[in-house]
């Protein structure tokens, strides 16, 4: 092969991967041009792994990645004996992650908002028009189709949520709290040596991590489509927001907060809703998000909000001891529950009677005005 | 650039550093060596993506330069910082002997000599004085913040870095360089298009028993089967953290030094302790004992 076979080989397998919804890209596609170059594969196995290594971005694209590498190189030999080939290869099982959808591109590095202070700490004032004040106190399911669009519009203005913990690392800072060697060394050069100007550091301040869980199952839909949306109001503000959905599955949202249109959010949601009207599996859900990113540590620190009404299709127990477990892996529990505002309520369903030991803060959340309670139980002030 | 290596030679060699790697990760090793990138390795705990940056080291005689991400990861714990004690004294020193009646400017120090840098693991990993002389792991990516991410992105474009006291540092020589993540939170898509990629999955049985015979090779050959494909079928079983390569290690030791021949419910109970880690998974593992035994002897179904 010379120099432009290889280049035009990884580009096209480049396009076979585009076509299965793997974002590769053209730098991948580059190294993989320079690793046939340096070490051309002897056998079908051989390219395999090679294209493997250059080209896949994240085990969660496995599949569509040996799909479109049948699609591609299936053309080229003996399609069988790829086939054979793909399959022998000990394609290991992703870990735990749950079926998580296309990822969008992430924003650089950088582009992000290095955590600015949320500027709003005061409670929002809803002064609007009669109309939409008569929407703030009513409940999300009581919409109509042009209300609800109205509702969905005036969520931006709810405040974001977010607390702060001292970060480990330090910034200079005038009134520090800790003498800066390098920084006053350095001013010291600019005055002949003498330490005149004094430098101190401080340790900054970072935004604790933000989960919301959110039951998507049919009676709770109206409530979990407006927690969704302050979800995203939330995550477009300020940085460590994530956000799943759960039904009879439990679905990773995150990808799709920022950028990613309703449609393909609403898409995403059919995907935790296996079958409708299955009820909801709270225990299975909780328990597929405490092994997944709960063990990797992606609450630790942070808030986790949960949105369901607590009627278990399978074992309240599960709920129970999966609670316990939610406990230990984040800081504060805050459930809202939008069967709470009636005042006869009472936590009978017996996931949310097993649940009700380990949360902090049980909310209703079925307005835009209680959804202020809901910033508020995320702090941890209660009103 | 140095001549590539050989995917199967480096896996014979890798073997032979006590090292036991299937074609995926030798194939990803061997490009990240041959083309002078970063190789990320990501997968469960406990399934050797430390061991694989050790093993590398060990076959191409290399320095191992580690370096534990955590959260706060800073320059001067991650590059760099300098001997301020030893800069404040050199100060001293030379005001000292500036006092008598000679002219000072032949005793003014270089503060930003090389006596008073102290090298951190990324700025020693430029250092190499020969091709493939270093390997910086980088552990843990994924606990060190987006900006130690960012900063990593440049350092490994180009393999040097900039001193704002000295200048642009370098690399004669690129070092070896392999990250390792557990996946608590999705890198950067620009860090990982710089990188080979490969998920390190549980070993089929096979190659367990392989692993666990080089790890320890006193271990009788039937205990070290028995191990291998107990721990295979707790895998099956949907426990809260499945069992590591490292915990089947734990695992056949523990057996080893309670004398056991084979793996049997005399000594299954009170050795489990060794693999499982949580109350809920001893349970399960407890209450399926018979089956994972069964499995242990290779019966099948």
């Amino acid at each position: 092969m010379n120099g432009l076979d290889e280049a035009a080989l990884a580009a096209g397998f480049d396009r076979a991967l585009r076509n299965r919804g793997v974002a590769a890209g053209p730098r991948r596609a580059q190294t993989f041009a320079e690793v046939l170059r340096v070490l051309p594969p002897e056998s079908a196995p051989a390219a395999y792994w090679r294209a493997r290594t250059a080209m896949l971005p994240s085990i969660d694209d496995l599949a569509a990645f040996q799909a479109a590498f049948l699609d591609f190189f299936g053309s080229l030999g003996d399609a069988g004996a790829l086939r054979r080939l793909v399959r022998s290869v000990d394609a290991p099982a992703p870990a735990r992650s749950p079926d998580a959808p296309k990822r969008e591109t992430p924003p650089a590095p950088g582009e992000q908002p290095a955590g600015d202070r949320l500027a709003e700490r005061a409670p929002t004032r809803w002064i609007v028009a009669s109309s939409e004040q008569r929407l703030s106190d009513k409940p999300f399911e009581e919409l109509d189709e042009r209300e609800r669009a109205a509702m969905l519009a005036l969520i931006a203005r709810v405040r974001v949520a977010g607390e702060y913990r001292t970060s480990r690392r330090r910034r200079r800072h005038a009134r520090g709290d800790r003498f800066d060697f390098r920084g006053t060394l350095r001013a010291a050069a600019r005055t002949a040596g003498e330490l005149v100007r004094r430098s101190a550091t401080r340790r900054r301040e970072r935004l604790r991590p933000l989960i919301f869980l959110v039951d998507v199952s049919g009676s709770m839909a109206p409530f979990a489509r407006a927690l969704l949306q302050y979800a995203r109001v939330t995550a477009v503000a300020r940085p460590r927001v994530r956000a799943l959905a759960f039904a009879t599955q439990l679905t990773d949202l995150t990808p799709l907060l920022r950028h990613a249109g309703d449609d393909r959010l609403m898409a995403a949601l059919g995907a935790a809703v296996r079958d409708y009207g299955g009820g909801t599996r709270i225990g299975a859900a909780l328990r597929a998000f405490n092994d997944g990113l709960g063990r990797r540590g992606a609450a630790r620190g942070g808030t986790v909000v949960l949105l369901s009404d607590g009627w278990e299709r399978d074992d309240p127990q599960l709920v129970g001891s999966e609670m316990a477990r939610l406990r230990k892996l984040c800081r504060r529990i805050v459930w809202v529950n939008p069967h709470k505002r009636h005042p006869a309520y009472e936590p009978l369903a017996r996931g949310m009677a097993a649940a009700l030991p380990y949360l902090d803060a049980f909310v209703s959340g079925h307005s835009l005005h209680t959804l202020e309670e809901v910033a508020d139980a995320i702090e941890g002030r209660a009103r | 650039m140095p001549e590539p290596v050989d995917v199967d030679d480096l896996r014979q060699r890798l073997m032979r550093a006590g090292y036991v790697a299937d074609a995926g990760l030798a194939t990803a090793l061997a490009c990240a060596v041959s083309l002078e990138r970063a190789v990320l390795l990501e997968g469960d705990a406990g399934v050797g993506k430390t061991d694989a940056a050790r093993a590398l080291a060990t076959v191409f005689g290399a320095e191992l330069l580690r370096l534990q991400c955590y959260e706060g990861l800073d320059l001067a714990a991650a590059a760099y910082d300098w001997n301020y004690g030893k800069q404040l004294l050199a100060i001293r020193t030379a005001e000292s002997r500036s006092s008598g009646s000679e002219s000072a400017q032949d005793h003014i120090p270089d503060l930003y000599a090389d006596e008073f840098l102290i090298r951190r693991p990324l700025l020693a990993a430029l250092g190499a004085v020969r091709p493939r002389g270093v390997v910086l792991l980088v552990d843990e990516i994924d606990r060190a913040d987006d900006e130690f991410e960012a900063f990593l992105l440049e350092f490994l474009a180009d393999f040097a870095m900039s001193i704002p006291e000295r200048g642009t540092v370098a690399a004669l020589h690129r070092p070896i360089v392999v990250l390792t993540s557990n996946r608590t939170r999705d890198l950067h898509d620009a860090l990982k298009r710089r990188c080979f990629y490969h998920w390190i999955g549980h070993p089929s049985v096979e190659r367990e028993i392989e692993i666990l015979r080089l790890h320890l090779p006193q271990l009788a050959p039937a205990l070290a089967a028995d191990v291998a494909r107990a721990s295979a079928a707790l895998r099956e079983h949907g426990l809260r953290k499945a069992p590591g390569i490292a915990e089947s290690l734990d695992w056949a030791q523990t057996l080893a030094l309670l004398g056991a021949a084979r793996l049997d419910a005399a000594v299954f109970e009170p050795s489990l302790g060794s693999v499982l880690k949580y109350p809920e998974d001893l349970q399960q593992a407890r209450a399926s004992a018979p089956a994972i035994l069964a499995a242990a002897r290779g019966a099948t179904g």
